[in-house]
């Protein structure tokens, strides 16, 4: 049985010619540029509290991607003869796997922030049980998920800036090309990172579990698009894997604009790649957030956890 | 004649019921642990893919032409280099998860608001940790050999020695990875910021008990400090189980210090807990977070 949609037009008054009390409905709130900036803002600001409110989870934030490569620095020692890894050169062009490498993980830091910066805010927010309320707020549930992101960009920018200079003192990181290049190749690839961002907060939504795929999808993504290593040395059945995804372009675009390694496609074509693939991602992205979205109300599980 | 009114407690302490409140931990946290059922694809891929990170950078490392994989071969005596990388990896995976999961139980409940209703129950307060740690060790245990297993079957990684000497050195290793457990387990209630202790502790073991690589390789200060840690001590016992058929006499250099860490570490745990269960009830701090 189809029933009937009533109209959110408002009635005029002048069209009749007759002067009625008509009592006109309002939002709660009056939707601008300026009230969503405001609302970014204050999201931004709250999770910047908690952030700072834990101060050694913040300093540990800068350590923990060189604790994660520091054991990759040896086992190159293990593989290098008077500290040149001659094998890695043969892939990739260069023989300085540690800058490779770091550079490989402060873009993944950012990949990784808007993997957990949406996802993962939204099961915090399941578990503390504000999600239901957060949504009743009147702004567009996609602003909420991109101001859950600012700080963490923020924070991660703060984070990886530290850790090269880090990087450069204890494992000698050295760029040897064009950084503003490298920077903007890096914009369109992170701004449709965001689309998956919201495809993924959906699939949290309905899951209600974020831990696990939050955990295994950034593995699978380093992975396969070679954050430690030239996807030229994975086995040749997982090297389609690694060219279907657009991120593999992006990585290997930066590090051929500042390390200047061979990359898998003239840079040209690989930046075409990631502006596509950063139109597609956000529409489709946004697309199934709002269908799971409506599903998840519609069950009426949205504060469950 | 006056009557006095004898106060009795809520319960009757006993062996009988603290048996029964570690029994309805138990139950609990696997009722927990089976309701979210991702844990399924997390038992089988994650053996997988933690490893298989530093196996393909080794990969890398080695060249096209496998000039590099000589020269590790050398440097480490090891004839199998994803082997090699994934009993390391594997005891850094086992340390994380214990302290995740044992070393969270008691901040779970407190982010949750549960822990203040739990401790006012007459139970055995230790066994708020014990009977975390019994659901652990059995899926532990299944997550060490689903990945035997999965480099079996996918990269025909073969054990070249006895799978009881094998048993031998994680059996030895249950008291100082637990025992850690139950002391971060009971700091971090009261020093709150629990993401920063795991990264610290398995920061240390990531770095100083070469988990991808010798830690011959590592500078003098290094390796002396890796003697004080028991996860050095496991991988090596353990490789050499496992690849290089070892027996329990060429073992007993890394089962000792291993024992002794584990007698330190469950001693320090329990203490840490009397400590802090004290500490934290006379702040008022123990609802906090």
């Amino acid at each position: 049985m189809k029933t009937k949609r009533t109209s959110h037009k408002r009635p005029s008054i002048l069209r009749s010619g007759r002067m009625e009390k008509i009592m006109q409905l309002t939002t709660l709130s009056q939707p601008s540029f300026k009230t969503v900036l405001r609302a970014l803002f204050v999201i931004a600001r709250k999770d910047w509290k908690i952030f700072w409110r834990y101060p050694l989870n913040a300093v540990s934030s800068v350590f923990q991607p060189l604790i994660w490569i520091t054991p990759v620095y040896f086992m190159g020692k293990a593989f290098s003869t008077n500290g040149h890894a001659s094998g890695f050169a043969a892939y990739s062009g260069s023989g300085d796997y540690m800058s490779y490498i770091l550079l490989g993980t402060v873009l993944t830091n950012f990949i990784m922030t808007v993997f957990w910066g949406m996802g993962y805010a939204l099961k915090e927010d399941m578990d503390a049980g504000v999600l239901e309320s957060n949504w009743l707020t009147p702004i567009s549930r996609l602003h909420i998920l991109i101001g859950r992101t600012l700080t963490s960009m923020l924070t991660t920018t703060i984070t990886s800036t530290v850790m090269l200079i880090l990087g450069a003192t204890l494992f000698g990181f050295k760029p040897t090309g064009n950084t503003v290049a490298a920077l903007l190749t890096a914009v369109p690839m992170l701004v449709g990172l965001y689309g998956f961002g919201f495809a993924f907060a959906g699939i949290v939504l309905l899951m209600r579990e974020a831990n696990t795929m939050v955990d295994v999808g950034s593995f699978l993504v380093q992975g396969f698009t070679g954050t430690t290593f030239p996807v030229k040395s994975l086995p040749y059945w997982l090297i389609p894997v690694s060219l279907m995804l657009p991120l593999t372009y992006g990585l290997d675009a930066v590090r051929g604009f500042l390390l200047k390694t061979q990359t898998l496609l003239p840079i040209n074509v690989e930046i075409i790649i990631l502006i596509a693939f950063m139109f597609v991602m956000l529409w489709l992205g946004a697309q199934f957030f709002y269908r799971v979205e409506r599903r998840v109300r519609t069950l009426g599980t949205l504060g469950q956890h | 004649m006056e009557t006095t009114i004898t106060p009795r407690s809520l319960g009757q302490p006993g062996f009988a019921s603290d048996a029964r409140a570690f029994m309805a931990v138990i139950r609990r946290e696997w009722t927990i642990f089976t309701r979210y059922p991702s844990w399924i694809i997390a038992l089988l891929i994650w053996p997988l893919i933690f490893p298989m990170l530093y196996i393909l950078t080794a990969r890398a490392l080695a060249g096209p032409d496998g000039s590099g994989l000589a020269v590790f071969m050398q440097t480490t005596g090891a004839t199998d280099y994803i082997g090699y990388i994934i009993v390391g990896t594997t005891v850094w995976m086992w340390q994380n998860i214990v302290l995740w999961d044992v070393g969270f139980a008691l901040r779970n409940e407190q982010m949750r608001g549960t822990l203040e209703s739990n401790w006012l129950s007459p139970t055995w307060r230790f066994s708020y940790l014990l009977g975390h740690t019994g659901p652990q060790i059995v899926s532990m245990f299944m997550f060490i050999a689903i990945t035997a297993l999965e480099f079996g079957l996918i990269f025909g990684v073969r054990l070249n020695g006895s799978v009881w000497m094998l048993a031998l050195m994680m059996l030895a290793a249950i008291p100082s990875i637990y025992g850690l457990g139950f002391a971060f387990a009971s700091l971090v209630i009261t020093l709150k910021e629990a993401n920063a202790f795991v990264f610290l502790v398995r920061g240390l073991v990531m770095i100083f008990c070469g988990i991808t690589f010798p830690v011959a390789i590592l500078p003098g200060w290094m390796q002396s400090f890796s003697k004080w840690l028991p996860q050095t001590y496991l991988i090596h016992g353990m490789r050499a189980a496992a690849f290089s058929n070892a027996s329990v006499t060429e073992l007993l250099p890394d089962l000792i210090p291993l024992l002794g860490f584990g007698t330190f570490w469950l001693v320090l745990g329990y203490f840490t807990f009397l400590w802090m269960e004290r500490r934290a009830r006379k702040t008022g701090a123990i609802g906090q977070y």
